[in-house]
C-alpha cells in the first residue's frame, strides 16, 4: 500500500479515476464507445443515464468486475489492466463499494460483515478490530445493537447504512455508491445524503455515485456525469442545466427535475439541508 | 534530547525508544512505533502528551501498543494533547487518540485537545462522536452442559411440531382435494400434465440407467454367494423379489424425492421469495390448489409408472448380468421369475408408490411455502426438503414392511 502515491487535493491534483477511450461491447450491442472520464480528488460525482446506457457496466468495469472491449482504466494513477495480484489487492483496499442492495454476506452479523475487510487486509489484534469496526458502524448511523444482527433482521434503510460502514471499514479514498437511495422512504433517503456528505467530508473521500435520485443530484454531488450518445458528459448542475441535448433537458427539465431543483432552492443549497438534518 | 536506545526487533523493526530526564527530574518518555510517534511528559504544571506521525489503518496495530506503552501523569493534571505535528489520520487514528483522550478523562485528568488541522478535526469529531455510543452489554455465558441440554429440548420440541405442521397440511390439501373432486373444473389440468413431463418423463434416463445398474450389482452380488451352493439359478429369485418388492420402489422413490421434491421446494419458494404467492392470494386463489394439488396428483400419477419402470429396468439389469457371468439365457430367466414372482410381489411393491409420491410432494410444497423473505432460505429449505423426504419415505417403507408381515403378504 506504500508504495501508492498519497492524494493531493485541488484543481490541479491528478484524477483519483481516469477513464480513456473506453469501449464495451455486447455482442452487436455497443453501450460505451469512447468514453472519456475524470473524476477528481475530495469530489462527490453523481453519475445518471437511462436504462441501458451502460451506468452499472460503467462502475463494474472501474471496479475490475467486467473488462472493457477497448480503452484504459486508471485508479488512483494505476493502470488497473497492468496491476499484478497483490498491486490490485492493495488497490481494492483503497476503494470501498456500497451494492445496490446492500450485498452483506447474510451468514455473517453485521459487525462481523465490517470486519472482514479489517482482519483480511491489516494485522490489527481482534480486539482492536471490534472496536473499530463498532466504530464504523456507528459513525454509519446504526444503533449499537445492530452490530449483533444478521442482515435479514435488518431493514432496507439500515442495510445501506451496514453496507456503508462495511465499504468504509478500510477507510478508502475513493467511495462506489451504486443507487445508495434506491428504495428508501423520502426522509430516510435525505438522512443518507447527508450522512453520505457527512462522511465524505470528515473522511476526504471522493465519492462516485450511480443515482437516479435527483434529490441527492442537487443536493450533495459537486459534479453531475450524465451518460447519453454512449459516451459521458460532466459537468456541474448549472452546466447540465443550459445543456440542448435532448436527454439531459428532459432529465432535469422534466416534472421531477424541476421539483428536485425547488426543493433546493427552498433550503438555499445543501450546507442549509446540512444544518438542519443536524440541527 | 538526551538518551536514545534504539533495540532492534525481528518482527518490529522500526520500535525506538526515548528516555529524557527533564528538568523536573521526572521521567519523560517518547514512544515511537513504524512512524507513529508519542511525547509524553510533564510539562509547566501540567502535562503534555505530543502526538505526531502516521496514525493511519497500516500502522494502528503498533501505534495501539505504543499508547499502551506510554508513560502516564501520575495525579489529576492538566493534559494537552499537542496533535500539530499528525501528518496522516484516518478513522483508526482517530479512534486511537480519541481512546487515549477519553481514558484519561476518566482517570481524572482535564484533557484539552490542540493543533489539529480543520479537515482532521472533522474526521476527529466524527470519530468522537461515534465512540459515544454505549458498547452493548456483555452476553451472559452459559455452561456447556446446560447449553447442550436448552438445544436438544429446542431440536425436539421443534421437529415435534414439524411433524404436527405437516399433519396440518396434508389435512388442507385433502380438503382441498375434496374441493376439487366436487367441482373438477377447478383442477388446472394443464399445470398437473406439466408436472407429469417434469417429473416423470424427465426422469426416465437417470432412472433407467440407475436402476439397470442395481440390478447389475444385485445379480453379480447374489451370483458370487448362490454359486458356492450350485443354486445359480435362484439369483433369479433373489433379483425377482428385492427388486420388484423393495429396491425399484424404494430407489424410484429417493431419486424423485432428491429430484422433484427439491424441485418443488425451490419453485414454491422462489415464488415467495418474488412475493407471488402472496399475490395469488390477494387475488383470491388458493395458494395450494394452484400450486400444491397439481405437483402433488401428477407426483402421484407418475411414481407408480417411474417404479414399474424402475422394476423392469432392475429385472433387466440383472438378466443381462446373470446372463454374462452365469450363462442363464434370457429365456431361462424368464421362466425361472415366472415361478418365483406372481403379480401380488409385483403389486406389494407398487402399492407404496402413491403414499410415497404424496409424503415427497408434501414434504416439498410445504418447505417450499415456509420459506421466508431471503433467497438463502431458499437454499435451506430446498435441502431440508430432501432430508425430510428421503427420511420420511423410508420410515413409511418401513411400517409398510411391518404391515405386510401381519398381513401375510
Amino acid at each position: 500500500m506504500a508504495d501508492l502515491p498519497e492524494l493531493r487535493r485541488g484543481a490541479e491534483a491528478p484524477p483519483v479515476i481516469r477513464v480513456r477511450g473506453l469501449v464495451t461491447r455486447f455482442g452487436p450491442q455497443v453501450v460505451h464507445d469512447g468514453l472519456d472520464l475524470d473524476v477528481r480528488p475530495g469530489e462527490v460525482l453523481g453519475v445518471v443515464g437511462g436504462s441501458g446506457t451502460g451506468k452499472s457496466v460503467l462502475l463494474k468495469e472501474i471496479l475490475g468486475l467486467m473488462e472493457p472491449a477497448a480503452g484504459r482504466i486508471e485508479l488512483l494513477g494505476h493502470d488497473t489492466a497492468a496491476l499484478g495480484r497483490s498491486e490490485r489487492t492493495a488497490l481494492q483496499a483503497r476503494t470501498g463499494v456500497l451494492f445496490q442492495n446492500g450485498a452483506l454476506f447474510s451468514s455473517m452479523t453485521v459487525a462481523e460483515n465490517v470486519m472482514l475487510p479489517l482482519k483480511e487486509h491489516t494485522a490489527l489484534p481482534p480486539s482492536l478490530i471490534a472496536e473499530v469496526a463498532r466504530v464504523k458502524i456507528a459513525m454509519a448511523g446504526l444503533p449499537p445493537d445492530a452490530g449483533t444482527k444478521h442482515p435479514a433482521q435488518l431493514s432496507g434503510g439500515m442495510i445501506k447504512r451496514a453496507g456503508l460502514a462495511r465499504a468504509l471499514a478500510l477507510d478508502p479514498d475513493i467511495l462506489f455508491l451504486d443507487e445508495p437511495t434506491a428504495g428508501l422512504d423520502p426522509i430516510g433517503a435525505a438522512a443518507f445524503d447527508t450522512l453520505i456528505q457527512g462522511l465524505q467530508r470528515s473522511l476526504g473521500l471522493t465519492v462516485f455515485m450511480v443515482t437516479h435520485d435527483l434529490d441527492s443530484l442537487t443536493s450533495i454531488c459537486d459534479r453531475i456525469a450524465v451518460l447519453v450518445d454512449r459516451k459521458i458528459r460532466v459537468g456541474t448542475l448549472a452546466q447540465h442545466l443550459a445543456d440542448p441535448h435532448p436527454w439531459i433537458h428532459d432529465y432535469f427539465h422534466g416534472p421531477r427535475g424541476r421539483a428536485a431543483l425547488d426543493a433546493r432552492e427552498r433550503t438555499a443549497g445543501p450546507d442549509a439541508a446540512l444544518r438542519k438534518a443536524k440541527g | 534530547m538526551g538518551l536514545t536506545i534504539r533495540p532492534c526487533s525481528a518482527t518490529f523493526p522500526a520500535v525506538l525508544v526515548g528516555v529524557r530526564l527533564s528538568a523536573a527530574g521526572r521521567v519523560a518518555g517518547i514512544v515511537a512505533k513504524e512512524g507513529a510517534r508519542i511525547e509524553s511528559g510533564p510539562d509547566g504544571n501540567g502535562w503534555r502528551i505530543g502526538v505526531a506521525g502516521r496514525w493511519t489503518l497500516d500502522v494502528a496495530g503498533p501505534a495501539g501498543e505504543a499508547l499502551d506503552g506510554m508513560p502516564q501523569p501520575a495525579e489529576e493534571t492538566a493534559v494537552r494533547l499537542d496533535l500539530t505535528d499528525v501528518d496522516a489520520l484516518d478513522t483508526v487514528g482517530a479512534y486511537l487518540i480519541n481512546r487515549l483522550a477519553e481514558g484519561l478523562r476518566a482517570g481524572g485528568h482535564t484533557v484539552e485537545t490542540i493543533g489539529l488541522r480543520p479537515e482532521q478535526a472533522a474526521l476527529f469529531a466524527a470519530v468522537h462522536d461515534a465512540c459515544k455510543v454505549p458498547p452493548r452489554p456483555i452476553e451472559r455465558e452459559h455452561h456447556p452442559v446446560i447449553d447442550m441440554v436448552v438445544r436438544t429440548g429446542e431440536t425436539t420440541v421443534t421437529a415435534g411440531k414439524e411433524l404436527l405442521n405437516l399433519v396440518g397440511f396434508l389435512g388442507l390439501v385433502t380438503v382441498t382435494f375434496a374441493r376439487l373432486v366436487v367441482r373438477p373444473s377447478r383442477l388446472r389440468l394443464t399445470s398437473v400434465l406439466f408436472h407429469i413431463e417434469q417429473t416423470g418423463l424427465n426422469a426416465l434416463p437417470i432412472l433407467g440407467l440407475l436402476s439397470f445398474l442395481i440390478g447389475v450389482v444385485l445379480a453379480f452380488q447374489g451370483a458370487d454367494q448362490l454359486k458356492r451352493f450350485g443354486a445359480e439359478l435362484f439369483v433369479v429369485n433373489l433379483l425377482g423379489i428385492s427388486v420388484l418388492r423393495e429396491i425399484g420402489i424404494l430407489m424410484t422413490a429417493i431419486i424423485v424425492a432428491g429430484r422433484s421434491g427439491s424441485a418443488f421446494t425451490a419453485q414454491i419458494g422462489t415464488m415467495k421469495v418474488n412475493q407471488e404467492v402472496d399475490a395469488i392470494g390477494t387475488m383470491g386463489l388458493d395458494p395450494v390448489e394452484l400450486l400444491v394439488v397439481p405437483r402433488a396428483l401428477a407426483l402421484m400419477i407418475t411414481l407408480p409408472l417411474l417404479a414399474f419402470y424402475a422394476d423392469i429396468m432392475g429385472l433387466f439389469g440383472g438378466a443381462v448380468m446373470a446372463y454374462a457371468t452365469l450363462d442363464i439365457t434370457f429365456g431361462q430367466f424368464i421362466r425361472q421369475l415366472h415361478t418365483a414372482v406372481g403379480i401380488n410381489t409385483v403389486l406389494t411393491g407398487l402399492v407404496k408408490a402413491p403414499v410415497f409420491a404424496l409424503v415427497i410432494a408434501m414434504v416439498g410444497c410445504y418447505e417450499g411455502l415456509k420459506v421466508s423473505g431471503s433467497a438463502e432460505s431458499v437454499g435451506i429449505m430446498t435441502t431440508r426438503a430432501v432430508v425430510e423426504g428421503i427420511f420420511l419415505v423410508i420410515v413409511i417403507d418401513a411400517v409398510f414392511s411391518i404391515l405386510f408381515s401381519m398381513l401375510g403378504v
